[in-house]
């Protein structure tokens, strides 16, 4: 025959749950009577303990990576956009290409090709890294928003100049300004990402 | 470590929290002022760390960012619900990630209240007692006695069952009964 109650059986009468047996005991039970008033005490004093405030303010981190969440979002939607201005010039490129048989590519066809493909590479590749829900020091996350700011801007220019039908070297420059600035946005991300071991 | 003997909500009024839902940072930032204090005190009592508890709240509050357009909650103590649900399960998902697992094998629970005394004698305070629990109990308690969930709650956040949530419940209190004697539980 058992002597005392269980803490189990204790944190079941304080939650309503006791067995008949365990309630009958600790009404006759001086002992069994004390820890459950001991259990009382304790939750009442764990409820009083003082709060904590945080030792740094961490909102500026919190609202830069919003801020970039949203942006990245933004660009991935101004990217989708290049994507399909890539597929018209492309297909352009392709037209002229018919229309002039006997004419080889020109150098700079050539090149605004290489410089899309590079771009969708990049781009890509930066989608495999599952950038977004990192959480990012308030720099790093300064350093991104910057350069999706940029590439968000390159990727106004180059819709302006496609649709009104700019010079190609203006838009050769453009697309080489967006893969450079792709190309500094994976590194910043893969420096990130080596930095915090995933 | 600051401490407030203050009440750690502020007031905060549903033309912010309507505000907030649009994505205004201006309106967030008012909903982080007022919810910090809670959700780190949360987040100290069940982490380890300070670091990790301050990870915990930018984590919270990112969550906050992300999700509180589809915050669909009225009245004064849903927001302040649905806050604490986010940061608690950060706090545990944490606990889980950091391996805290160490110290967590505490003796069973199947004998009465006064052969488990093997800690007794060391009086320490309510405080130190909690700390020096392991993570997954600490957890339980505060999440059970302290917040108000239930074992259901606390064994849907963790992934476990109720019977683990209640098992590690007892476990924790024999310790701190161990531990605190029976004075008086002064923080």
């Amino acid at each position: 025959m058992r002597k005392h109650c269980t803490m189990v059986e204790l944190l079941a009468i304080r939650d309503g749950e006791g067995t008949a047996w365990a309630r009958s005991h600790v009404d006759e039970c001086h002992f069994c009577q004390r820890e459950l008033d001991l259990l009382y005490q304790r939750v009442s004093a764990l409820r009083t303990l003082p709060a904590h405030r945080p030792p740094r303010d961490r909102w500026v981190v919190i609202r830069e990576q919003a801020r970039r969440e949203r942006r990245g979002r933004a660009v991935r939607r101004v990217g989708f956009g290049a994507l399909a201005l890539a597929a018209g010039i492309a297909l352009l490129i392709g037209v002229r290409a018919v229309d002039f048989p006997l004419g080889a590519p020109s150098a700079t066809d050539a090149e605004l090709a290489a410089l899309m493909t590079q771009s969708r590479e990049l781009e890509a590749t930066l989608r495999s890294y599952g950038t977004d829900g990192r959480v990012l020091s308030g720099r790093a996350a300064g350093i991104i928003a910057d350069l999706e700011d940029r590439i968000a801007l390159v990727d106004a220019g180059i819709n302006q100049v496609s649709a009104g039908g700019g010079p190609p070297d203006q838009l050769i420059g453009l697309w080489q300004d967006r893969v450079d600035l792709m190309d500094a946005l994976l590194s910043a991300h893969v420096t990130r990402a080596a930095y915090v071991g995933f | 470590m600051t401490r407030a003997p203050v009440p750690v909500i502020a007031v905060l009024d549903d033309i912010a929290v309507e505000q907030a839902k649009t994505g205004d940072l201006e309106a967030l930032e008012r909903v982080y002022r007022s919810y910090e204090g809670l959700v780190y005190t949360m987040a100290r009592r069940i982490c380890r760390t300070e670091e990790d508890a301050e990870d915990v709240l930018q984590e919270t509050f990112l969550e906050v960012c992300r999700s509180i357009r589809r915050f669909r909650g009225s009245g004064p103590g849903s927001l302040t619900a649905w806050l604490k649900r986010i940061a608690a399960s950060k706090a545990l998902m944490r606990v889980r990630r950091e391996k805290y697992r160490d110290a967590d094998e505490l003796p069973e629970d199947g004998a009465a209240i006064g052969i488990a005394a093997a800690d007794v004698g060391l009086q320490l305070d309510l405080e130190t007692a909690l700390m020096r629990l392991p993570e997954t109990s600490r957890a339980v308690v505060w999440l059970h006695d302290v917040e108000g969930y239930t074992h259901e709650d606390i064994a849907e956040m963790m992934g476990k069952t109720v019977s683990f949530s209640k098992s590690q419940l007892a476990r924790a209190h024999l310790r701190l009964r161990g531990w605190l004697g029976g004075g008086q539980h002064d923080a």
